[in-house]
């Protein structure tokens, strides 16, 4: 146990959010700071942001799809008793939203509602998801859980901001010019061929390249970080779980980013240029585009979950005052999912390979699926004999283990070879890759944002209007995605503006609960402002939490630390340590503690 | 191939909600719904278990005040080996089913039919054995509302017809970009890709006395059974309607659509043929506005169409519709784009014959109230020719 007291002594030095009087002085702080905190807050708005327009793009493909798009011939009889035909096309919901706004005159209901999905894809996936736990909460919570002042280089992380939020520009005017429909994956020799004359789709391109440049240097100053920043006294195994968590996703950017800069780069020279390596007409091979584009977005894929896990991982041993069970399992299991992640990108072409490779690939595939249940394994013996308090973290941490587990189960399908045959590309893989990456990395983002939300911000939020919030994100995110797995064995294709009438009521039950879902979220922007105007002042450590960012103020000083800390105990040694800045009575040990 | 046999014959409720009330066409769709029922029980067995456990601790070990947690080991070795092993010797087993069936699926026998595909933004061509294409088309939605006075619903789909208790071999091919065909009752697609062919088996079902499907045109009821084809790789503006509907027969009635299609066509109808089989997706012939323009002659809010009247483009021009028009827009479709219009064309060149490209021209022709030969009989065309320098005159 490190027993410096975090508020003996220099006393002078305010929080990290402290600034100098008047407006602009603060924005120029903010805007050239250094400080690991201060870019981490710049994150979490910047994907939050990114978050809410992706967002709202969902919920235009969810609001597109209440109605089939259907044109109907009518008779009627007009004044002079003749028989007269009409034409009526209902269920463009999009166009007259669109028209209401003045925009889209020549688009049809599809082109919207296309445009709108690769929005929803790209904005979501290169923009929020990818950076959203790592370079928000990872950002701020690394150093400090490392016992660290900063990362390892404090410009390249600003740096990396910038670079985060000129890619975004890029696409948002990308958005702005009329958006593209090529879908996030940018497909050849779609992407190449379709809205020939214009930019907008090297603009977005180019965007999803740049947001690679951030996500590499982000991910090349974490394991510098960690490697040589580690406060005395921790050693590898004594490191959060959460750090393992970030090490290992850090290493999968490093690695694979570079692969979908040079792709991408291939397809904005196929596309102006002509050069003819995707393109069949000369010769190129379409197919070798989606190898490209998979060997780093499969990977990716656990870019976006590991760091969920590992917050799912401190959530649960801190709410439940439980050492976290099989420690070593968990670390070694975010490796070996680092690792095998770059073996299975095939599974996302089943359809259009070879044999051979087809059966290699989804044997793979069943590989990384081991060490993934073995940590759900993990995290539920971690409740036995705890102390389970029920919060709103703790809340989503558990719902993580329930639209994780399902997000996890309902891959296996996917995985085998005759039965995804069926399933690949259809409203199945679209509710299992949302159970996975929003049930588990959103839910489990949310989970983190209120674990910490006291520490970054220093107030606390209301309890009762965060739960309710997200008990609507529950029931809003499985009415809408669970019933998208029937529709998906039923024969529902996946990217479809329009269906068959047989389709109709799943499809609605599932917009309801986008309805559902949104007015989770908003309940949950309201329980924040109103936390940061409003909220009462946070303790240290509120939750009796044992890793080092506790031991800081809330919110933390400038350079985090007092003094230096030096690590005596465990991150998860609940049974041996009162946590710091807490009362032992409310925090008891056992009876045995300390002794073993 | 013997096959571990895995659903049973009657499909029970779960297995009616996953799936839906129809079953699955094959023996091979049938053995995967049965793998698929196997790997879901065991996911339930599982999240079950899980579940159960996690709820009951949350509600046991819940938080009580000055009582701390027990203590309890922080690994057990042997727990952690029992629940690496069970989970990787279940998945090798999914494994090797997944294998089989999947051969099981894609691979059909040497005397199969074969059935050449072609994929095209956005419709499907099949092409029989003797050469024939299917002239037949219906409906996306047969709704038909006569309280309402609604008589036809959607866009036309082409029938793809063949016979009942046969092999079929798909050998298909994409003229364009990446499309995918599936054919949801056998439960299989596979990518149709440009310049490469790929293609499955599958063997069609007998049909039983409950398959019957209502004629299209007539509303007789035949035997027959209808089902969805969709293209489930992402390809453009109508991704969505490109569908067809696979319709099983008997033998009789395949063999005498392959005697009635095979028989040479009027330019006219051949036209009308590729029309539906090809450029429906984008040009309506009612005054519907697509992708692209409609073909009949009709003049509405986006201006006049038909064969024989002048087009307003995107720079502000003029030109007149004629065949060398129709041609230039077939082989060259960015070259005149039609005000209101995007350029979403691909070109046709190498897709169609010249001698279809003349057909089409032939049914865009017959389809206009401007008597084709326009330039000769004055007396019948004077009127629609001062409406075409009208429209053109107003635009500059």
């Amino acid at each position: 146990m490190s027993t410096l007291d975090a508020n003996a002594g220099h006393h002078d030095e305010g929080s990290y959010l402290s600034g100098p009087p008047g407006m602009m002085a603060r924005i120029w702080q903010w805007a050239t700071t250094v400080d690991h905190k201060k870019i981490g807050v710049m994150y979490l708005f910047a994907v939050l942001t990114m978050f809410f327009i992706g967002g709202m793009a969902a919920m235009a493909v969810r609001y597109d799809l209440l109605d089939p798009i259907r044109t109907q011939t009518v008779e009627t009889l007009n004044a002079a008793g003749d028989l007269e035909t009409t034409t009526i096309t209902t269920g463009e919901s999009l166009k007259e939203i669109m028209s209401g706004l003045g925009m889209g005159k020549d688009l049809t209901e599809s082109q919207i509602y296309n445009r709108a999905f690769t929005l929803h894809g790209a904005v979501m996936v290169f923009m929020f998801i990818v950076p959203s736990i790592p370079a928000s909460l990872g950002n701020f919570f690394l150093p400090i859980m490392l016992g660290a002042k900063d990362v390892a280089f404090p410009r390249l992380n600003l740096l990396s901001w910038y670079i985060y939020v000129f890619g975004c520009l890029f696409g948002i005017m990308s958005i702005l010019l009329g958006g593209v429909d090529t879908g996030w994956t940018f497909y050849t020799p779609y992407s190449t061929s379709t809205d020939a004359d214009h930019w907008r789709v090297v603009l977005m391109v180019m965007a999803a390249f740049i947001l690679g440049f951030s996500s590499i240097l982000t991910g090349l100053n974490f394991v510098v970080t960690v490697h040589k920043l580690r406060a005395p006294g921790m050693g590898w195994f004594d490191m959060p779980l959460m750090i393992w968590a970030l090490y290992a996703t850090s290493i999968i950017q490093v690695l694979a980013t570079p692969v979908i800069g040079i792709t991408l780069l291939l397809l904005v020279f196929e596309r102006i240029m002509h050069i003819g390596i995707f393109d069949p007409a000369m010769g190129g091979d379409p197919v070798l585009y989606q190898h490209f584009f998979w060997f780093y977005s499969h990977p990716v894929v656990y870019v976006m979950i590991l760091p969920a896990m590992g917050i799912i991982s401190e959530i649960l041993a801190v709410h439940s005052r439980k050492h976290i069970f099989g420690y070593r399992a968990i670390a070694f299991s975010s490796l070996g999912i680092a690792g095998v992640s770059f073996l299975v990108w095939g599974h996302h072409i089943f359809t259009a390979m070879g044999e051979l490779a087809a059966i290699l690939f989804s044997g793979l595939t069943f590989l990384v699926a081991i060490p993934t249940a073995i940590k759900v394994f993990n995290w539920i013996a971690t409740l036995y004999k705890g102390s389970i308090v029920i919060n709103t973290s703790m809340c989503y941490a558990l719902m993580f283990l329930f639209t994780f587990s399902i997000g996890g189960l309902t891959g296996l399908p996917l995985a085998t070879l005759a039965t995804d045959l069926h399933l690949h590309d259809s409203y199945y893989v679209v509710a299992h890759f949302h159970y996975v990456m929003m049930g588990g990395t959103v839910i489990a983002f949310m989970g983190g944002i209120h674990h910490w939300w006291p520490k970054m911000f220093g107030k606390m939020f209301n309890e009762k209007g965060a739960m309710l919030g997200m008990a609507l994100v529950f029931i809003g995110f499985n009415v809408t995605f669970f019933t998208q797995f029937f529709l998906g064995t039923q024969g529902m294709p996946r990217r479809y503006a329009n269906y068959v009438d047989e389709f109709q009521t799943l499809h609605q039950i599932s917009t309801y609960g986008s309805w559902i879902l949104l007015a989770g979220f908003l309940v949950h922007l309201v329980v924040f402002v109103v936390s940061l105007y409003a909220g009462k002042k946070a303790p240290a450590n509120p939750w009796g939490g044992l890793t080092l960012e506790w031991e800081c103020e809330s919110p933390p000083i400038e350079h985090n630390f007092h003094h230096e800390p030096i690590v005596k105990h465990g991150p998860y040694d609940f049974e041996s340590v009162v946590p710091p800045h807490c009362d032992p009575k409310e925090f008891p040990l056992p009876e045995n503690g300390g002794h073993h | 191939m013997t096959m571990p046999t895995l659903a049973s014959g009657q499909p029970d409720i779960l297995q009616e909600m996953i799936f839906g009330k129809t079953p699955a066409a094959s023996e091979a769709a049938a053995w995967s719904d049965g793998l698929f029922m196997m790997i879901t029980w065991f996911s339930i067995f599982f999240f079950v278990l899980l579940m159960g456990l996690m709820v009951y601790f949350t509600i046991k070990y819940r938080r009580r005040p000055g009582v701390p947690a027990q203590p309890s080991p922080h690994h057990n070795t042997l727990l952690e080996i029992f629940w690496t092993v069970v989970p990787s010797s279940s998945m090798l087993v999914m494994f090797v089913l997944g294998f089989w069936g999947y051969s099981y699926k894609i691979v059909s026998p040497d005397n199969a039919m074969e059935l050449r595909i072609q994929g095209m933004k956005w419709s499907w061509v099949a092409t029989y054995p003797n050469g024939a294409t299917s002239p037949e088309t219906q409906a996306l939605s047969k709704v038909v509302d006569t309280e309402n006075h609604i008589v036809t619903q959607g866009k036309q789909y082409p029938i793809f017809y063949i016979p009942e208790d046969t092999d079929v071999k798909l050998n298909m091919m994409a003229t364009d970009v990446i499309h995918s065909f599936w054919i949801p009752e056998f439960r299989t697609k596979m990518d149709v890709v440009p310049n490469r062919y790929t293609g499955y088996g599958f063997r069609t079902p007998k049909l039983t006395a409950n398959d019957t499907y209502a004629h299209q045109e007539t509303g007789e009821v035949m035997s027959g059974r209808d089902m969805w084809i969709f293209c489930a790789e992402y390809c453009g503006d109508d991704h969505s309607r490109m569908a067809a509907t696979l319709r099983v027969v008997s033998r009789e009635v395949y063999d005498q659509k392959m005697i009635d299609w095979g028989v040479q066509l009027s330019p006219i109808d051949a036209g009308e043929k590729i029309w539906k089989q090809v450029c429906a997706s984008c040009h309506q012939i009612d005054g519907t506005k697509l992708v692209g323009p409609t073909w009949n002659s009709v003049a509405n809010a986006d201006g006049q169409f038909g064969y024989g009247y002048a087009a307003e483009l995107t720079d502000g021009s003029t030109v007149m519709r004629d065949a060398n028009y129709y041609r230039e827009s077939i082989l060259d479709p960015n070259a005149k784009i039609v005000k209101g219009f995007a350029p979403a064309m691909v070109s046709y060149q190498g897709i169609l014959s010249d001698e279809d490209i003349d057909n089409v021209i032939a049914f865009i022709q017959s389809i206009s109230d401007l008597d084709p030969n326009a330039d000769e009989n004055t007396e019948s065309t004077e009127d629609p020719e001062s409406q075409a320098e009208e429209s053109a005159g107003s635009e500059t």
